[in-house]
């Protein structure tokens, strides 16, 4: 297999952006309509996320330490979507037709053998690792709604019993799919660390246009059924480091901030952790009152609440950033970031600026913006 | 007449006026202009003429390309256009969901401005009451400090008057500000109702009128 012909060949046809993937998934359902069923009515998104991850495929071909975990998670994650082995065969011969169009004259039988080995590695990692993960989990978790809440007008709190106990480590999100809208699913972090009933709470905020948030929030009711998947993220609690911690959440994004705390309270001896938590008015700090109640109980905890835009606000005002940068002294922290792509990005670049070094500094970006 | 098709019929009947006194023959701008008119429909005719021949070349070349190979389409190619077909019905249906998606989220965004604007009276009116209450509960306090002498039976009559109107205004207001949050929980409770089933906000019961009594204050008492 030549690898640089692969990546030639790849970027000949990436060049032709999404009608690359529209030529493929046509092609799929074309000669295996059954496949059609397992995706959403619009491939918007969908054809994205393919030509990214052949992308990412193509350009780690030679990287095998970074390409086989991320071959392998792709494989368990497909299981929630009820992909089976027996699909990957009709994949490649798609993915090889599409290949083979948009590369026109440059296509031979060269460029075929390479891509049809590259595509039985790729279908090996994958189906390998959804086998072993089938030994220990299975391909989603159903779960019952047991406890609903409406905090604000946006956000909701919702507390599930999953059928089949769900292993997690505080930080981590899965992906929710809910009863009347099959196909679709979007990420939520799990807001408590594993308690033994096994139950997990979720801060959902309703984003303008959204179907899942506006579902979760509003249509749902106790006894309502859910589907998630395998638990994912790398934002964890970084226990090696002798440091405090700072957290700084911007809405539901305290949610794996949360669940980081909790997690810290049965450590023997929890870092000195100051939380704060931010909204942009004083009615939409939806969780204040039970942060308070742990601050209270635990002494190693302390929690601020910030508004930046509601100057009735008896306390600190401003964004997260702001009321870090005066309340936190940086150089003995560690810092944890969760909330809107715009939240997110000014507190780091905050951070950065008052000379925080990068390496301290963990996040994860929610992707939704606050209108 | 300057971007109009030339057509035999046009030109066969033009008109020029006579030239004014004292020169010969038609007006000399009309015939320049008619001239330009015409040699410009006649350049635009030519070019479509030779972009029509060249498309007719390349279909003729196409088919004789074809014929060679294969008499008639191939299987892969109807494929292909199978593809093509399957493809713009997605692109449609993903046009669809985006415009239903964009919908949505305006009339979302539409429901939460009118929401923050309700709240932001609601705390007007709430301020105002309780401003009202404090002016007249304090003037009440300063009326009752200025007698050092003790009190009479009239002013202690007068007096116990006073707090029996403060007791009242201080429940007339709490009554009514709570009429008005719950009316305002109750509107907003309904909204909600009609956009989970699916109703748009136009059939929204209305919100309690912005100039509805919410707060009749009683006529002071005279003693």
């Amino acid at each position: 297999m030549d690898e640089q012909r692969l990546k030639e060949s790849f970027a000949r046809v990436a060049a032709y952006g999404d009608e690359v993937p529209l030529f493929f998934y046509s092609h799929l359902f074309l000669g295996h309509p059954e496949l059609r069923e397992m995706f959403p009515v619009s491939m918007v998104g969908q054809r994205d996320k393919l030509l990214n991850a052949l992308g990412r495929i193509v350009s780690d071909v030679s990287n095998r330490d970074a390409l086989v975990p991320f071959l392998q998670g792709l494989g368990r994650d497909h299981r929630k979507f009820g992909t089976v082995a027996d699909h990957y065969p009709a994949v490649g011969a798609s993915l090889l037709a599409t290949l083979a169009h948009f590369n026109g004259t440059a296509w031979d039988e060269e460029l075929a053998r390479d891509w049809t080995e590259a595509y039985t590695v790729i279908a090996q990692v994958m189906t390998g690792a959804a086998a072993d993960d089938e030994t220990l989990n299975p391909p989603w978790w159903g779960a019952t709604v047991v406890g609903h809440e409406r905090r604000t007008m946006d956000v909701a709190v919702l507390r599930i019993a999953p059928d089949i106990p769900l292993r997690y480590v505080p930080g981590q999100s899965v992906a929710v799919q809910c009863e009347g809208r099959p196909r679709m699913w979007r990420f939520y972090s799990m807001a408590n660390a594993p308690r033994l009933d096994a139950t997990i709470d979720f801060h959902v905020r309703v984003v303008p246009g959204g179907v899942i948030s506006s579902t979760l929030a509003r249509g749902v009711t106790v006894g309502a059924r859910l589907r998630l998947g395998a638990p994912v993220g790398t934002l964890q609690l970084n226990m090696a480091s002798p440091r405090s911690v700072v957290l700084a959440a911007g809405s539901t994004g305290l949610a794996p901030l949360k669940a980081m705390v909790e997690q810290a309270a049965a450590l023997p001896n929890p870092p000195r952790t100051h939380l704060v938590f931010g909204a942009r008015t004083s009615a939409e700090l939806y969780d204040l009152a039970d942060l308070e109640k742990m601050a209270a109980q635990w002494p190693w905890l302390t929690v601020t609440p910030a508004v930046s835009h509601d100057r009735d606000f008896r306390g600190e005002t401003g964004t997260v950033a702001d009321v870090i940068g005066r309340r936190v002294p940086l150089a003995e922290h560690d810092a944890y970031i969760c909330g809107s792509s715009a939240m997110v990005r000014a507190t780091v670049e905050h951070l950065r600026s008052i000379g925080m070094p990068k390496e301290r500094i963990y996040f994860e970006d929610f992707g939704w913006s606050e209108s | 007449m300057n971007r109009e098709q030339v057509t035999p019929e046009r030109v066969r009947s033009a008109n020029f006026t006579p030239s004014r006194l004292g020169r010969r023959g038609l007006d000399e701008a009309e015939v320049h202009a008619f001239c330009e008119w015409v040699s410009d429909g006649l350049g635009r005719l030519l070019n479509d003429n030779a972009s029509l021949q060249e498309e007719v070349l390349r279909l003729r070349e196409r088919l004789l390309d074809g014929g060679k190979a294969k008499s008639g389409v191939q299987p892969e190619d109807a494929h292909v256009q199978a593809v093509y077909v399957l493809s713009k019905a997605q692109q449609t249906a993903d046009r669809y969901v985006a415009d239903a998606q964009e919908y949505s989220r305006e009339l979302a965004e539409d429901a939460h401005l009118r929401r923050d604007e309700i709240l932001r009276e609601a705390k007007m009116r709430a301020s105002m009451i309780l401003d009202e209450a404090h002016t007249t509960a304090s003037q009440a306090a300063s009326a009752t400090r200025t007698t050092d002498e003790p009190l009479s039976g009239g002013e202690r009559q007068e007096l116990q008057a006073e707090i029996a109107y403060l007791r009242t205004y201080s429940d007339v207001c709490r009554t009514h500000l709570r009429a008005y949050m719950e009316s305002l929980t109750r509107s907003i409770e309904e909204w909600e109702r009609a956009e989970r089933n699916g109703t748009g906000p136009a059939k929204v019961p209305p919100l309690p009128s912005r100039n509805a009594a919410v707060m009749p204050v009683p006529a002071p008492q005279q003693a």
